[in-house]
Order: structure tokens, then C-alpha cells, then sequence
């Protein structure tokens, strides 16, 4: 599952929350002493610089804190450095934040030697010792209210610039920046409207970040006797203490304690305010004191490898308390492969959590029964589960790319893992750790690798290696090849297959890929909304199942063989609307001087391709073939190193003729969470097109917006038109998305991956819609897919793509029933 | 190989850079050259002759390229030039103190990185209930006061009302040197200054470690080891401990460029005969020289620890480990 980007990029937290009130604590302590300063005159009645009292004159109702050493008041000194302080403090924070924003949007947007030389620079300058540099720069430069928040800001640009770089950076590369540049938009269009917009909540902290930083660095300053002569801030009162020696003397009381506690005061409050940035991003988890689990009133089955009886399962959060598992009651037989089937957010990976007692903090099981060995699981104490994790019960996890510990090699982690088994000598360790290293199909050198230098499928395999070298009796394994290249995921499960074989292993299979586990389990278990709503076996639960849910499952799963789902639109027609020819494309490494490095990357050779008009082009391969790579070449976002794109016999050249193309082509993304913006009314994201085209008229895109958004079947009314795309499920912001590329009528739509991010049961309604549009409008489609299964039904052409070659083509039916290439004929075998 | 190479440019131009600033600045400061070696009422008693004479003593008679080179060549045969207040070599003022700051440097690295990761680690483990909570707000507190002024309710505390510490200098006068009581001298006038350094250092240090092994503690790896069954000690110190060294690592080690300003500070407040101790000196005369050559001590040092912070990071973090 990829990470949703996440919504609320809002700098205050909700008040509800901790962090929310944390937040508005400081902002209210701010507040208080901003008009403190302000008032500062009226409040103390008398200057800071009068001689009201005798020297050294002691607290009293006339002058609360005393007078110092000239008999000047410490209350109204007090009240008027407060001005000085925080004057300076917000000042130079709006210096500093600028020069840095600007800095790192320049470095950030035009990237290549500006942004090293940029970047050198900060790294250079954040290397010096900074107060150090602060007292040179303020007496060389003399005292003075300017001067020292001239010299404070010069130092305190450079620290923000590196994180609000890496911001820009990563904004930049999320989908939707690449959607308004596929759009045709200019480098302006997208700084103003798009990053801007996401970067400016990132701003604040910064800016409180550096006056933070600035109020003590002024205080140390004016400590140091490098302060306005003629003004009085909270550092030049300590340090006339300081050289008056008060803390000598009973006066500190009234003349230390206060100035120094101003300071923390204000810092604090500035502290409380940028407290949690990170937190507020997410509602904080709140931990439950563990109650005990009731245990269920149905008895499990005792026969069974691991039978689950009346499991609920709880998520807290500050906002919300989520049931995610109600009620469920599961049997695992012995030596059986269980599929255990859902969407995302239904719940299957909380079951094989809970099982393994493993659930993330937030998680709570309220009731159930875990029967594993005839031991209740639920009801074991820790230690007692730990002894059962790894030599009993096993767990294969999702995203092995992330499992293993990156500072420890393979050898220590599958070692560690065996060692928990029996106590084994050094060398029958070793012996072992290769032993299992085989079984799984890597070498014994691979125990001296580290995790980040092997491939993600033998990553995978390390990962089998160590839940299986104990013998366990029950593997439960979440989504074990999700985010493997095809042909690996079926490499992988051929793997499990035969381990599962040797070893005699009971399986808990978690998965969201019903194609692949249909194929391979005993029975499966579909899950819904939390709860299992239907269990047997994949014929059966084809043929006859009982829940909606199950059927709707079955009838989006298509086949290789059977009708085709949309038919052939048989094309003859002389010209292309888009034509690749003899098209390469090469990435090339830097080296250290950033020159190009000999070694580069051939992304794509000699690639050929048409398109007609009103056709569906299929673009079939695995990850890395260089599908994505064509889709910019043609959109314009990448160039060619050889060869030429042509647009209805024209070859696109220069970027004017890019913007004539920005109205015929357009894409639709892989994933609609990050191909648009959150913060974009639904209204503004479909309207984009237009805006990027210069079309003002008010009325004429509400027309346009209406009538693309009834193309995609969405409703159009003003209140949804409001809405932002958060409150949308995956499928609506699809639908949203085919309504931005349709509102200029394109010739052609290049669609990469439109539904594989999709929940199994939504994919075929994206298809449906795009079959719609093109019978409607006679739009070209070149839909770019794994799922050479998918492309079969869909397409009327493929052609199959491996590392940057084309290896065959054709009319669907004839590259699927007599593929001619090995590649082709793989694909298909893993189906 | 080229990992090290490219560490020893960037530090090379880092150090060139700090240099051009420390001779730049002062030049393009308001005045004439001659206001950066004398004070005002002294240049206005002396005659053109007289200033051009002391110019020239000096080299700032040159072409700037000249001034510029012979300040580089300078710098790195010892050649500070002369504080002015003083009356002596810069290079010899600055060799003299330099041990006491870094003795005070030194030692608060070393504890204040011990006790902030140790608190850190255990915040980080018992996130979220009271002793965190609390933790972390003291912490928040104590990151927000200004470390002198710590260092002066120190004094308020420990040598006025409690008389249990000295409160000037850092070795005690009339005692032969290297004695017992000479060295417990040493000892008793270090507590304080040592102590503000190592709360405000060790804040940070709590917070920096803290928010690492909570990232740790997030991961996968994390969840997989606790699945294999390996124990919750090991899982918190093998896995978890083990990565949050990484970035706790680099953070703490590049505070340093922030330590020797605190240590400056400090050191004012005790009288401390430290690189501190020239501040005062420097800023009180003008003395240009003194305080820039202090910058260079001080920058010399940060580029040493950054350094050796970069050459031993492939040690820890087996990623960055290059086979060539």
C-alpha cells in the first residue's frame, strides 16, 4: 500500500488535541506579552532610563522590582526590554525566513549547479561556529538596534534552508506538481499555485524556529556588552547585573531572576507554538491502560492449526475511535494455505497483528479467543508470547524492503533469529544460517550482506529465510509480494509453495491481490468493513457466494481466457495522431565534479509506436521496462536523446509547440491520492486546464466544470464542485481526475496504471468509464499496465515492454494466445 | 577513496571561507583601515605621518590582494598579528587559554552527551506516560533560558547563600601547580561552569536522541524483530538504540559549532581563562585582531570535530561504506 500523502498540512493541530492546546498556550503566552510590550510606557509610568529611585533601592509599591545600580526601575526596565527583545526576535525572523524561502525556492526550483553552488554555500556557512562569528560581525560593525539584528539575521538564514529545500524538492516530485507541468503549465503557474500554497505552512515553523533562536541570541549579545547602548533589553539588564556583580549581593532576587525568566518565558511560549509540528500532522495515539480481554463465549476448535472465535480489535486516537475488527471467527486447518482476503482498510492486516500480539500502540483487543496449541494467545503474558513468536508461530511482513535492519548484515539477523531456537555453537550457526540461506535461494555469501545491496526479491527471500529457519507451525504472511515486479511475485510464491510443502507449514496468506491468491490457496476468507463475510474455496465463492461483497470481488477479477470484456475497435487509418520513431532515451550518472560518468542507464532503445485515433494502445511490462519513460517523452516532460516524437505528422520540438500539445494529449496518473492537490476545491482541480490555458471567463469554466464532471458521472452541483478531494474515496478522485482530462476533448489520453492503485471492487468502473469516453468522444487511449490480464480485455493493441525494448506487438488476442517472446510468454504464465 | 577526498575539499574550502570572512569583515566595516588597529581619541592625537607609519608597521598599506595573501600565509605560520590590547602576539594569547576551553569543552561534550542520550532513550521508551511527559517538558524549559543566566543563579545558589563553590577562575592562586589541592582547585571551580554547559547541552542532546529512537522504534525492522521473538532488551538496544545512533550521531557532533559560543559565554560569567576571557578584553578595547583570531580558533576547532564526525560516519552506518 503506498502512503496516502498526508491531508493536513495545517500548521496549528485541532484543539481537541493535546498538541492543539499545547499550541494555543503559547500563542496565547505571545499574545499577552506582545501587548505587555506594547503598553510598556503606560503600564510602568516611568522610562526605563530615569532616575526615579536611590541605587539599589528595594521592591516596593512604588517600584515593584527595585532599582538597580543608577536607581533607574527594574519593572519598566523590565516591560520596555520586552520591546527590544521581541522586536528583534520577530524581525529578524522575517528577515532570516525570507532570504532562506527565497534561497531555497530558487535552489530547489532550478536544481542543477545553482542549487549545489547554493548549497555548498549553507553547508559551508552552517559549519561556522556562530556566536563566535556574531560578536566579531557586531563589533566590527558597532552597536546598534540595526546592527544587531542585521548581524542576528546573517547568521540565522542558513539553518532552515536545507529543510524547506527538501520540502520544495519533494513537492515538486509529487504527482500533481507533474500533473500541471503535463498540463502545460509554466515554471510561475506551478510555483505560485501549487507550491507555494503547500510550502507555506512549512514556513511557520521556521519563522518561529528563528526567533526562537534570535531572542537568545540577542539576550547572550547584549550580555556581552554587544547591545544598543541607549536601549534596554532583557541581556543588557543581566549584564549590567553581571558587572554590578548583583549576584553577590540579596538584588539578584529582583533584578536576575526576573530578566532571565522574561526570556525563558517568551521562548517557551515561542517553543509551544512550533511544539508538535511533526504531531500535528496526525492525531496523537492515546494508550490505553491494558484492560483484560474478555475472553469469547464460543469454544474454538481444538482440531484446528489456529482457530480465532469472537476477535474485536480496537484503534484509539485523540479525534476518534475506529472498530476495526468486529466479531470475526476464523479456522486455519493444519498444512492448509488460508487466504484471507480484503481491501485496503478492511481490516486483515489488524487480524494477523493481533494474532502475533504484534498490533501498533494505538491498537486494543477488546475480546476473543486466539486457540494456537492449545494455548488461548490473547490470554498469554508477554514473555510467554515471545517464546511462541518466531519458534511457533511465525510472521513473513509486509514490505520486506523495510524489515530488515539496515545496519546488520543478513547473516547476524538470520543468525539472531535461529539462535532464539536452541543455543547452537558458532560454527553450527554458520552451518545453519547457509543451510537456510540455500533453502530459500540465495548463497552463503549473501550472510556477509547488507540489506540495501541486495534486490528486493532477495530481500524478500532473507525475509522467508527468517521466519522459517525455526519450523514454525503457522506462518502468517501480510501481503508477502505486494510491491514485487510481477514476475517476481509469482517467483516468490512458488518459493512459499514448496516451503510450504518441506516444512509442513499452516499458512495465514493476508492479501488484497485476490488474482494471485484465488489461484494458490485451499480456501480463502473474504473480509468486509471488519468483519469475514464469506469462506470457501475460490470455486466456490465464484460460483455461489453469498455476500455482495464476494460477488462484486469475482465479477471485477477478469481472466486471461473467456470474452473480452470491451471490444476491438478495429483502426485503419493512414496517419497516426501520435508516432514514436527510433526513440532512445539514456540517464546518465554524476560524478563528483558533476560531470557525466561514463557508466549511464538505457532507459529506452530505438522504441517505435503508433497511435490512431479512437484506439486503445496497451503498454504492457514490469516495473522499470520504461513504460513512465514514454509516457513523458510524449507529454514533453523528458527529452529524446534520439529519435523523434510526431503529433499528427508534426515533430514536436520546441516547448511552444508543447503547449499546442498540453491541449490534445493528457494523462491521467497512477495513484489519485498525490495527482491532485488536497487543498484545491474539486472545482479548481478539474478547472486547471483551463486556467493553465488562459481561459478567465468565470462562467464558461463552471460551464466546462459541470459538464466534464457529468461525462465522469459525479455530480455537479455547487456543494460538490466545494469539496475537497480528501472527502473523496480512491475511485471519485479517479473519476475527478478523467474530468480534468477531458474538459479541452483530447485527442489523446495517456492513462498509466488508472486503476492499480484502486480497491479491487472500483478498478472495473475506471475501465468502463474510459471505454465510455472513448465511444463518446473517439479519444485515443495508451493505457500503460502491469496487468497484461487487464490490458486483454481493455485494449485493442499491446505492445509488450522490456528494459526499454519493445519484444513484440500486435492485435491483443494474437500477442496473448501466441505470444512469441519468452518475456511475453512469462507474463502470461503468471497470470 | 573519493568519499575522503571530497570530505578533505569541502573542509579545505569551508576553512578558506571562514578565512575571507575574518579578513574581509573588517575592511568593509565603516572607517578608515587605521580605526581597526587604534582607538578613535588615540588616531585623532597622532599626525598623518604617524598614522601612515603605523599602517605600513602593519601592511595595510598594500594592494588588498597583497594584505590578503599575506594574512593566509600568516595564519597558517602562527601569525595572528598583534592584539593591540595586549600588547602581545594574538597566536601566544589564544595558545595560552586555549586548553582551559577546551578542557571545559571537552569534558561537557562528554556528559552532556552521555546523560542527554541516556534521558533521551529512556523518554523515548517510556513515551507518552508521566516520566516522559515530564522529561520533556523540563527539557523544553531549560532548552528556553539563557545559559549564563543559569550560570548565575549558580553563583546565587552555590557560592553566595550555600558558599560551597569559588566562583572565579579556573585554578586556585598560591597553590603549586600540579599539588592535590591544586588540582581540586581545578575540580571545584570547573563544577559550575561545567554543570550550566552540560543542563543546556544535554537538553538538546535529550531532545535530538529522544525523537531518533522514537523514529527508530517506528519501523518495520523494529516489528519484524519483535515478531522473530528476540527479546525486548535487544530490540531496544541491538535494533532500535543501534540506528538511532545514525542521526543522533551527526546531530550531536555538529552542536559542537554551537558549544564553543555557549563555553564563550559562559566562561565571561566565571572569569574563566579561556578563549571566552578575550571577549571581554576584545570587545571592551576593539581589539580586531583578538577577536578574530579568536573566530579562527574557534572555527578550526568545529572543522576538526566535523571532520572527524564525517571520517568515522562509513563506521556506524554500513550504507555509506564504499568498496572501490
Amino acid at each position: 500500500m503506498a502512503d496516502k500523502y498526508i491531508n493536513t498540512r495545517r500548521f496549528l493541530a485541532p484543539f481537541k488535541t493535546t498538541t492543539g492546546k499545547v499550541q494555543w498556550l503559547g500563542i496565547i503566552i505571545l499574545a499577552l506579552l506582545i501587548i505587555m510590550a506594547i503598553f510598556a510606557p503606560w503600564i510602568a509610568g516611568v522610562g526605563p532610563t530615569e532616575e526615579v529611585g536611590i541605587p539599589f533601592e528595594k521592591p516596593s509599591t512604588a517600584h515593584i522590582l527595585g532599582c538597580n545600580d543608577a536607581g533607574q526601575d527594574l519593572f519598566s526596565q523590565l516591560l520596555h526590554g520586552a520591546r527590544v527583545s521581541i522586536f528583534i526576535g520577530l524581525s529578524v525572523a522575517t528577515f532570516s525566513t525570507f532570504i532562506a524561502v527565497l534561497l531555497a525556492i530558487i535552489a530547489g526550483f532550478y536544481g542543477g549547479w545553482i542549487d549545489k553552488l547554493i548549497m555548498r554555500f549553507v553547508d559551508i556557512f552552517l559549519t561556522l561556529p556562530f556566536l563566535p562569528l556574531v560578536i566579531v560581525l557586531g563589533v566590527v560593525l558597532g552597536a546598534s538596534l540595526t546592527t544587531q539584528i542585521i548581524v542576528i539575521a546573517s547568521v540565522m538564514w542558513a539553518g532552515p534552508i536545507r529543510e524547506l529545500r527538501s520540502q520544495i524538492l519533494s513537492i515538486r516530485s509529487l504527482d500533481f506538481v507533474e500533473a500541471s507541468q503535463a498540463m502545460g503549465a509554466s515554471g510561475r503557474y506551478i510555483g505560485l499555485r501549487h507550491i507555494l500554497p503547500e510550502l507555506a505552512p512549512l514556513i511557520v515553523p521556521q519563522f518561529i524556529g528563528i526567533a526562537h533562536g534570535a531572542i537568545l541570541v540577542e539576550t547572550s549579545l547584549s550580555f556581552l556588552g554587544l547591545g544598543d547602548p541607549s536601549q534596554i533589553s532583557w541581556g543588557s539588564i543581566l549584564y549590567h547585573a553581571n558587572v554590578r556583580t548583583a549576584f553577590l549581593t540579596g538584588s539578584w532576587v529582583y533584578w536576575i531572576l526576573p530578566a532571565g525568566l522574561a526570556v525563558a518565558i517568551t521562548v517557551t511560549a515561542l517553543a509551544f507554538i512550533g511544539f508538535g509540528y511533526d504531531a500535528s500532522l496526525a492525531p496523537r495515539i492515546v494508550r490505553k491502560n491494558k484492560s483484560t480481554i474478555i475472553p469469547s463465549k464460543e469454544n474454538p476448535d481444538k482440531n484446528a492449526a489456529l482457530s480465532i472465535r469472537g476477535l474485536q480489535v480496537k484503534y484509539h486516537s485523540e479525534l476518534e475511535e475506529i472498530q476495526a475488527v468486529r466479531d470475526i471467527d476464523l479456522d486455519l486447518k493444519h498444512s492448509e494455505l488460508l487466504g484471507l482476503v480484503g481491501e485496503s482498510g478492511s481490516g486483515k492486516t489488524t487480524i494477523a497483528m493481533a494474532v502475533l500480539r504484534l498490533l501498533p500502540a494505538a491498537g486494543e483487543v477488546i475480546s476473543g479467543t486466539v486457540l494456537f496449541q492449545n494455548q488461548n494467545l490473547l490470554a498469554l503474558d508477554d514473555e510467554q508470547i515471545r517464546q511462541m513468536r518466531g519458534r511457533k508461530l511465525a510472521l513473513i511482513p509486509q514490505s520486506a524492503m523495510n524489515a530488515l535492519n539496515p545496519v546488520m548484515n543478513i547473516g547476524k539477523q538470520l543468525g539472531e533469529a535461529l539462535n532464539r531456537g536452541e543455543k547452537l555453537s558458532k560454527n553450527q550457526q554458520k552451518q545453519e544460517v547457509v543451510h537456510w540461506l540455500e533453502k530459500v535461494g540465495l548463497e552463503a555469501f549473501h550472510a556477509q550482506s547488507f540489506p540495501h545491496e541486495l534486490s528486493g526479491g532477495m530481500r524478500q527471500r532473507a525475509v522467508i529465510a527468517i521466519a522459517i529457519c525455526n519450523k514454525p507451525n503457522l506462518v502468517i504472511a501480510d501481503e508477502p509480494t505486494t510491491g514485487l515486479d510481477v514476475l517476481i511475485q509469482e517467483e516468490i510464491m512458488a518459493l512459499l509453495l514448496k516451503l510450504r510443502k518441506d516444512l509442513k507449514l499452516s499458512i495465514l496468506f493476508v492479501t488484497h491481490n485476490l488474482q494471485l491468491i484465488a489461484r494458490h490457496a485451499d480456501r480463502l476468507s473474504v473480509m468486509y468493513n471488519g468483519e469475514i463475510v464469506d469462506c470457501g474455496t475460490a470455486e466456490q465463492l465464484r460460483k455461489s457466494p453469498t455476500h455482495n461483497h464476494t460477488q462484486d470481488l469475482f465479477k471485477n477479477l477478469p481472466e486471461l481466457t473467456g470474452t473480452k470484456r470491451w471490444s476491438i475497435n478495429y483502426i485503419k487509418q493512414e496517419y497516426p495522431v501520435i508516432e514514436l520513431l527510433n526513440v532512445s532515451k539514456y540517464f546518465y550518472n554524476y560524478n563528483v565534479f558533476g560531470f557525466k560518468t561514463e557508466k549511464s542507464i538505457q532507459a529506452l532503445s530505438s522504441v517505435n509506436l503508433k497511435l490512431f485515433k479512437g484506439e486503445k494502445l496497451g503498454l504492457v511490462g514490469g516495473s522499470g521496462a520504461g513504460k513512465s519513460t514514454i509516457a513523458r517523452i510524449i507529454m514533453g516532460m523528458l527529452q529524446t536523446d534520439t529519435g523523434a516524437v510526431y503529433f499528427q505528422d508534426e515533430k514536436i520540438e520546441n516547448t511552444k509547440q508543447r503547449k499546442v500539445l498540453a491541449k490534445s494529449v493528457h494523462m491521467v496518473f497512477q495513484d489519485p491520492y498525490q495527482s491532485m492537490r488536497n487543498s484545491m476545491s474539486i472545482r479548481d482541480v478539474v478547472a486547471e486546464p483551463l486556467r493553465i490555458q488562459g481561459i478567465k471567463d468565470i462562467k464558461e469554466i463552471e460551464k466546462r466544470v459541470r459538464v466534464a464532471l457529468e461525462e465522469v458521472h459525479l455530480p455537479n452541483d455547487g456543494d460538490f464542485m466545494s469539496r475537497l478531494p480528501v472527502a473523496l474515496s480512491g475511485g471519485q478522485r479517479q473519476r475527478v481526475a478523467f474530468a480534468r482530462a477531458i474538459i479541452t476533448k483530447p485527442d489523446v489520453i495517456i492513462a498509466d496504471e488508472p486503476a492499480s492503485m484502486l480497491d479491487q471492487s472500483v478498478r472495473m468502473e475506471i475501465m468502463e468509464l474510459m471505454e465510455g469516453l472513448r465511444i463518446r468522444h473517439n479519444t485515443a487511449f495508451l493505457y500503460i499496465t502491469h496487468d497484461i490480464v487487464l490490458a486483454r480485455h481493455f485494449c485493442d493493441r499491446i505492445l509488450v515492454l522490456k528494459d526499454g525494448v519493445i519484444v513484440e506487438q500486435g492485435i491483443v488476442d494474437k500477442v496473448i494466445q501466441t505470444p512469441q517472446h519468452n518475456y511475453t510468454k512469462a507474463l502470461i504464465a503468471a497470470t | 577513496m573519493m568519499y575522503y577526498v571530497r570530505l578533505v575539499l569541502q573542509y579545505a574550502v569551508t576553512l578558506f571561507v571562514a578565512l575571507s570572512i575574518n579578513f574581509f569583515l573588517p575592511r568593509l566595516a565603516p572607517g578608515e583601515p587605521i580605526n581597526s588597529l587604534l582607538p578613535q581619541d588615540v588616531i585623532d592625537e597622532m599626525s598623518e605621518e604617524q598614522i601612515q607609519r603605523v599602517l605600513a608597521d602593519y601592511g595595510l598599506d598594500l594592494p588588498i590582494l597583497e594584505q590578503f595573501w599575506n594574512y593566509f600565509t600568516g595564519i597558517f605560520s602562527g601569525d595572528f598579528g598583534i592584539s593591540v590590547a595586549l600588547g602581545k602576539p594574538v597566536w601566544d594569547v589564544l595558545i595560552d587559554r586555549l586548553p582551559w576551553t577546551l578542557l571545559l569543552m571537552g569534558c561537557t561534550l562528554i556528559i552532556s552527551t552521555l546523560i542527554g542520550t541516556f534521558l533521551g532513550v529512556i523518554s523515548a521508551w517510556k513515551r507518552g506516560n508521566f516520566t516522559d511527559v515530564s522529561i520533556t517538558g523540563i527539557v523544553l524549559f531549560i532548552g528556553s533560558l539563557p545559559s549564563f543566566w543559569i550560570a548565575m543563579m549558580f553563583i546565587v545558589l552555590f557560592s553566595t547563600t550555600l558558599g560551597w563553590l569559588p566562583t572565579f577562575g579556573a585554578y586556585p592562586i598560591g597553590v603549586p601547580v600540579g599539588s592535590w589541592d591544586w588540582y581540586l582547585g581545578v575540580g571545584k571551580r570547573m563544577i559550575m561552569p561545567l554543570s550550566a554547559m552540560v543542563l543546556v547541552r544535554g537538553a538538546s542532546v535529550l531532545l535530538i536522541s529522544r525523537s531518533a529512537m522514537l523514529m527508530s522504534l517506528d519501523t518495520d525492522y523494529i516489528m519484524f524483530a519483535r515478531a522473530k521473538g528476540v527479546s525486548e532488551n535487544r530490540v531496544f538496544f541491538s535494533h532500535a538504540f543501534r540506528n538511532a545512533m545514525l542521526p543522533l550521531y551527526t546531530n550531536v557532533m555538529m552542536s559542537i559549532g554551537g558549544l564553543i559560543g555557549g563555553a564563550l559565554v559562559i566562561e565571561t560569567v566565571f572569569s574563566y581563562p579561556g578563549l571566552g576571557s578575550v571577549i571581554g578584553i576584545g570587545v571592551g578595547a576593539r581589539d580586531y585582531n583578538l577577536l578574530q583570531g579568536m573566530f579562527v580558533f574557534a572555527t578550526l576547532s568545529v572543522i576538526v570535530a566535523n571532520f572527524l564526525t564525517d571520517l568515522f560516519y562509513p563506521l556506524i552506518d554500513p550504507r555509506t561504506r564504499k568498496t572501490e
